[in-house]
């Protein structure tokens, strides 16, 4: 399997869309918080991870492993936050989040 | 999730990198208030760009299990071998320790020296006579003094913390404190001597805050480890991980890069 296709995960039920990317972002990220409360925020592409959602940094953590599980080890996403600065990482975005995988899976993969 | 079970404790890790590679690498922690995350997106992930690198969260920290004992050297040490076992087997490691984790890196040294390729340092908490007893002293305060001491150590990777979450990382650290043997198990910690230091010949580098409150003590002992190059940190405190983040990450690569294709001294 070369990386391309490891990195394809879509499917022609679930396909790489922003809003079937969304939906999978938002219940992992209610899946790593785990606690009630996190079932009644809404988890839109404008939700706050630092300010909304208060995401702690191990929770980052878990998060980025079920990333790599569900869209494939393309996907980096410790190794796109660890690109940016403190003050990006404290606005991000669910929406950035999303962009981001979805720019994974559509580009060319290198070498 | 990545976990090992070490004598019935789920220990939680994290393997990023070039699995197989020779240079391997594991990143330990600070005590109560930190966890792998620290390290997961500040260092690790450049050192993964050439290394095999693992990450774990301690017994009690993390998404680690929290039993109610089994906090000392000893216990830390053979949970480290576990992890190794589990990972990396036999294969000698760099290991890159902050604070706590510089501590536990070196007591790891002394029992196994051939299973060590190099040591950072990182502000060390280096066990010098009343180690035990200061540590379990700084842990142990009680009221407005522990709420002040959780808040300044609540630096970490995300800078701040909003009132919720101070309040969600406030209630763990009391937990692991207050609900565990961890402060009579660091009491009973007996400290590293001068000498042993000098019994340390892997290559090591020590970093510390010029305003560190352990640059003094700790720095002297790391001072007697015959192959360790110490670089201080100009007006940063504890903290530096988070003070100089990219210069701690230069100094970490530059080392990995090196001590990675050394020979383990016999």
């Amino acid at each position: 399997m070369n990386e391309r296709n490891e990195l394809h995960q879509g499917s022609e039920a679930n396909p790489i869309t922003y809003e079937n990317v969304l939906a999978d972002v938002g219940s992992m990220i209610r899946g790593v918080i785990g606690e009630d409360w996190a079932e009644e925020i809404p988890i839109e592409m404008e939700t706050s991870f630092s300010k909304d959602l208060e995401l702690e940094s191990i929770e980052f953590v878990a998060l980025a492993e079920q990333l790599k599980a569900r869209f494939g080890k393309g996907v980096d996403f410790a190794g796109w936050l660890g690109s940016m600065e403190l003050e990006q990482i404290l606005q991000l975005r669910v929406g950035q989040l999303v962009e981001f995988i979805v720019r994974c899976n559509s580009e060319p993969a290198t070498a | 999730m990545a976990e090992t079970f070490v004598r019935g404790v789920k220990l939680h890790f994290q393997r990023v990198g070039v699995e197989g590679a020779p240079t391997k690498v594991v990143f330990l922690h600070g005590l109560v208030m930190d966890n792998l995350s620290s390290w997961y997106f500040t260092v690790a992930n450049a050192v993964a760009a050439f290394a095999d690198v693992v990450l774990y969260d301690l017994r009690g920290h993390g998404m680690s299990d929290r039993p109610a004992s089994g906090y000392t050297a000893d216990d830390m040490v053979l949970d480290l071998c576990g992890v190794l076992d589990a990972t990396v087997g036999d294969a000698p490691v760099i290991l890159v320790g902050n604070s706590y984790g510089a501590f536990l890196a070196v007591q790891f040294a002394l029992r196994h020296p051939a299973r060590v390729a190099g040591l950072v340092l990182v502000d060390g908490h280096l066990g010098d006579e009343d180690f035990g007893e200061r540590m379990a002293g700084t842990l142990s305060l009680r009221g407005e003094e522990a709420d002040r001491a959780i808040a300044s150590s609540f630096q970490n990777w995300l800078g701040r913390h909003s009132a919720r979450k101070a309040t969600r990382l406030a209630a763990l650290a009391r937990a692991l404190v207050g609900d565990t043997s961890l402060v009579r198990d660091l009491r009973a910690t007996p400290p590293l001597a001068a000498e042993d230091f000098a019994r340390i010949t892997a290559p090591a580098l020590a970093l510390y805050g010029e305003r560190s409150d352990l640059i003094e003590r700790s720095a002297k002992l790391v001072g007697r480890m015959p192959r360790c190059t110490i670089h201080v940190f100009a007006g940063c405190t504890h903290s530096i991980l988070w003070e100089a983040t990219n210069e701690v990450r230069g100094h970490i690569v530059d080392f990995c890069r090196v001590a990675g294709h050394a020979e383990v001294q016999p």
